[in-house]
């Protein structure tokens, strides 16, 4: 299996687009906005990293996103990003695939047309909202604004929605049904996101001046985020790209056993702040693996690994590895990078773990 | 392995409105039975009623998680329950699992959104709600859960493809035994009767205040149901090792989009003919193969309306039938159950009459089967329209996989 990411799309809190990407990723600084939660009548100043979609109707005109939500305007951005980086200038998008994987998927458009009967009653309830809150909606959205006619599906796994989504992107490569793949890792932030994680981190919770300590294994330092990053993907043999190309992706749950990442790649850890998932990546990366994380630069949600396989792609296509974000702790016993270096023939591997034994293992490789 | 090579189903399981089981619903699918009634699970505030294919029976606990922690959505029991079906009639269990790469592919609607009502009524008026409904959905997604219940350590994905999801994750299941990816796959749909769908259709105007009359000329709308279905996928390889032989296949599928409206279908049906074309193709099949399609036939009028015109023109002279008069208009279980009463018809060399038709609607020009029919051949199709303007169809064989 060899993958070529043919051009990246890719918004969040740190802005828009490749460009603006790697300039975060190359001063190491990403500052969170940030937004009030009321918890129990108590206002919380919490840190979040938001985006911004204006920039889609350098795309499509404003009329056109009049019934479109934000879950698939920034679906939609990260679409058209993706296709203007890769030059894709064809017309006949038939042999081309589709896929999002979202861990929530349009979460404010559901709690909407929830809204919309229980204000007053079930006869009030609204097709348009609840037609925008169907999971597929902004596979839809692209489908129709796009012109893509090939097969499509929306994958929801939690953290493994972007990775799983991957899976099945190369398996149709892979098996010729389709000649590229648009896939997308989306997730938003809705209010309710944030009343959930004030309830289940409580004081834990971050402050505005906080940052993610991916590396403070043991400590609750998690930020939300939100945002898409998205791929079109072709079968390695027509590869001209300027990013890396996707060797290898496994997933799966450990059942209690030991998964072991390479050595000898480096290892860009989805670690972000949350301390259910982070002890585990402690007790497997390997003492001379070396090792970065990003969360700290675009936050965490649940599709975020769309991010760190856009970085890890990005990186091979420069064949450099950034160096780690401003002003983030190391652990003594994991060997961190810490400045920029030359990738040289090794490849990078994006290692996931979820609270459950869940795990992922996207390689990367260079050109 | 060639594209063309299909994938076996050792076993099968399915539950619905019409049975708890495969037996049970192919035996009231043939008796012409339509348990649908005004909605138990919730109640709602319409003047009219509409009428649901609820499962009225206690769906089987399979797993002990219900006694303790937050519980698993209705949905994640509507799969775990079809799951034990399947695998039992796989004559596979865990312990003969173990060590295999087994992957989970399960297509859903419901059972994948945050729409709990009480928790959300509480938050939206300020109030300071507990967190057990989140902590039900985060352990609530269904392939998880049934990876989980069984510690399956292959890869885990559910599909949200509105109406489609269950075709899709057979077909995604299928490609991964194909590619090796997997030995076995545990592919399927399901989902729960939902008052938030309930009143979603309503609202687009697409529900039947009777009972839904798939192609027939007074259809108005469809009735929606809830169920669960599930294929067990397997190598050749797997099979061999245990000296197993199988008799059903999925031969083929394709998907394609419309690209057209976020809701309706295509008026011209392309995006349904692309993806039928690319099944036939998968499977190494053609037209004159085919024995008999499951029709997604929903009863709204546009489905109905693009789904005839397909079949006129591509199969002009094959039997068809739609299921929902049967089941109701399951949803992500959809095309999963569709698909465990296509390969079950082939089995029973018979197919039911598709409930609900009476009068054919001279604007169609087509009539699904009236009468209970023979399998003339061992190719069947199973079609799924879905929101979004996907079309999804799979090829079922019957046979010894040549």
């Amino acid at each position: 299996m060899k993958i070529s990411v043919q051009g990246i799309g890719i918004v969040g809190g740190f802005g828009c687009g490749v460009v603006e990407f790697k300039d975060v990723l190359s001063s190491g600084e990403c500052r969170p906005s940030t937004t009030i939660i009321t918890t129990n009548g108590k206002e919380h100043e919490t840190p979040v990293f938001l985006a911004d979609t204006s920039g889609l109707t350098d795309f499509i005109p404003k009329r056109s996103l009049r019934r479109v939500d934000y879950y698939s305007r920034l679906s939609l951005l990260g679409a058209f990003l993706a296709l203007e980086d890769a030059e894709c200038t064809e017309t006949d998008r038939k042999k081309m695939g589709l896929i999002i994987g979202s861990g929530y998927g349009a979460s404010k458009t559901t709690f909407n047309f929830l809204d919309s009967y229980l204000k007053v009653s079930d006869e009030f309830s609204s097709p348009i909202t609840f037609s925008n809150s169907v999971h597929n909606a902004a596979a839809a959205h692209i489908s129709m604004l796009l012109k893509i006619t090939g097969p499509s599906i929306t994958v929801s796994q939690f953290e493994m929605s972007f990775q799983s989504a991957l899976l099945s992107a190369c398996v149709w490569l892979n098996e010729n049904r389709v000649d590229k793949v648009l896939i997308g890792a989306v997730d938003e932030f809705p209010d309710l996101l944030g009343y959930c994680r004030q309830r289940m981190f409580g004081s834990e919770q971050s402050k505005a001046s906080s940052k993610i300590q991916p590396f403070e294994f043991g400590s609750q330092t998690a930020i939300a985020g939100e945002g898409a990053a998205f791929f079109l993907l072709s079968r390695d043999k027509e590869n001209n790209s300027k990013y890396g190309v996707i060797e290898d992706v496994i997933l799966g749950n450990c059942n209690g056993k030991t998964i072991s990442p390479p050595e000898d790649a480096f290892l860009i850890i989805g670690a972000d702040g949350h301390k259910i998932c982070g002890e585990q990546y402690a007790s497997i990366i390997g003492k001379d693996t070396e090792t970065a994380s990003f969360a700290p630069l675009y936050g965490s949600f649940p599709s975020a690994s769309g991010f760190d396989s856009a970085i890890a792609a990005i990186c091979a296509g420069r064949g450099m590895i950034y160096a780690p974000p401003a002003g983030i702790s190391t652990d003594t016993n994991i060997k961190t990078i810490h400045r920029e270096k030359n990738i040289g023939s090794k490849k990078i591997c994006c290692l996931k773990l979820g609270p459950n034994g869940d795990y992922s293992l996207i390689t990367v490789g260079g050109l | 392995m060639d594209q063309n090579t299909p994938v076996a189903i050792t076993g099968m399981g399915c539950l619905c409105a019409a049975g708890m089981n495969i037996p049970d619903c192919m035996d009231s699918i043939f008796k012409g039975k339509r348990n649908a009634d005004t909605p138990v699970a919730f109640s709602t505030s319409h003047s009219t009623s509409y009428p649901v294919f609820e499962i009225k029976e206690d769906i089987p606990n399979v797993i002990s998680e219900k006694k303790s922690g937050p519980g698993i959505f209705r949905t994640s029991e509507l799969i775990l329950a079809a799951t034990h079906e399947a695998l039992n009639n796989a004559s596979l269990n865990e312990k003969m699992l173990h060590g295999k790469r087994v992957g989970v592919c399960i297509g859903t609607s419901v059972g994948s959104a945050m729409n709990n009502e009480p928790f959300y009524v509480d938050y939206r008026n300020g109030g300071y709600p507990e967190m057990e409904p989140i902590h039900r959905f985060l352990n609530s997604n269904p392939a998880s859960c049934i990876a989980r219940k069984y510690h399956f350590s292959g890869p885990c994905q559910t599909i949200v493809n509105a109406c489609s999801s269950g075709t899709d994750a057979i077909g995604i299941g299928m490609s991964w035994i194909k590619s090796g990816i997997c030995d076995v796959v545990i592919a399927g749909g399901a989902d729960e009767i939902s008052r938030t769908t309930y009143n979603g259709f309503i609202s687009l105007m697409i529900v039947d205040h009777s009972l839904s009359r798939p192609f027939d000329a007074t259809r108005s709308g469809l009735n929606l149901g809830e169920g669960g279905a599930v294929l067990v996928l397997e190598s050749k390889e797997m099979i061999n090792s245990r000296g197993k032989q199988a008799e059903l296949f999925v031969r083929g599928y394709g998907s394609a989009c419309d690209a057209y409206h976020i809701t309706a279908p295509r008026p011209d049906g392309k995006g349904l003919k692309s993806a039928l074309s690319y099944a036939l193709k998968s499977s190494g099949k053609t037209v004159s193969d085919i024995a008999f399609i499951n029709a997604h036939g929903t009863g709204t009028p546009d489905n109905d309306k693009v789904e005839s015109r397909v079949l006129r023109d591509i199969f002009p002279d094959i039997c068809f039938h739609s299921t929902k008069g049967y089941t109701g208009h399951t949803l992500g279980a959809a095309g999963a159950i569709e698909a465990v009463f296509a390969a079950t018809c082939l089995e029973m060399g018979k197919t039911p009459i598709s409930a609900g038709f009476s009068t054919m609607d001279p604007k169609l020009k087509v009539s699904p089967q009236q009468k209970i029919k023979p399998v003339n051949g061992s190719i069947a199709i199973s079609e799924s329209l879905a929101f979004g303007g996907n079309n999804s169809v799979l090829v079922i064989g019957k046979g010894d996989g040549h």
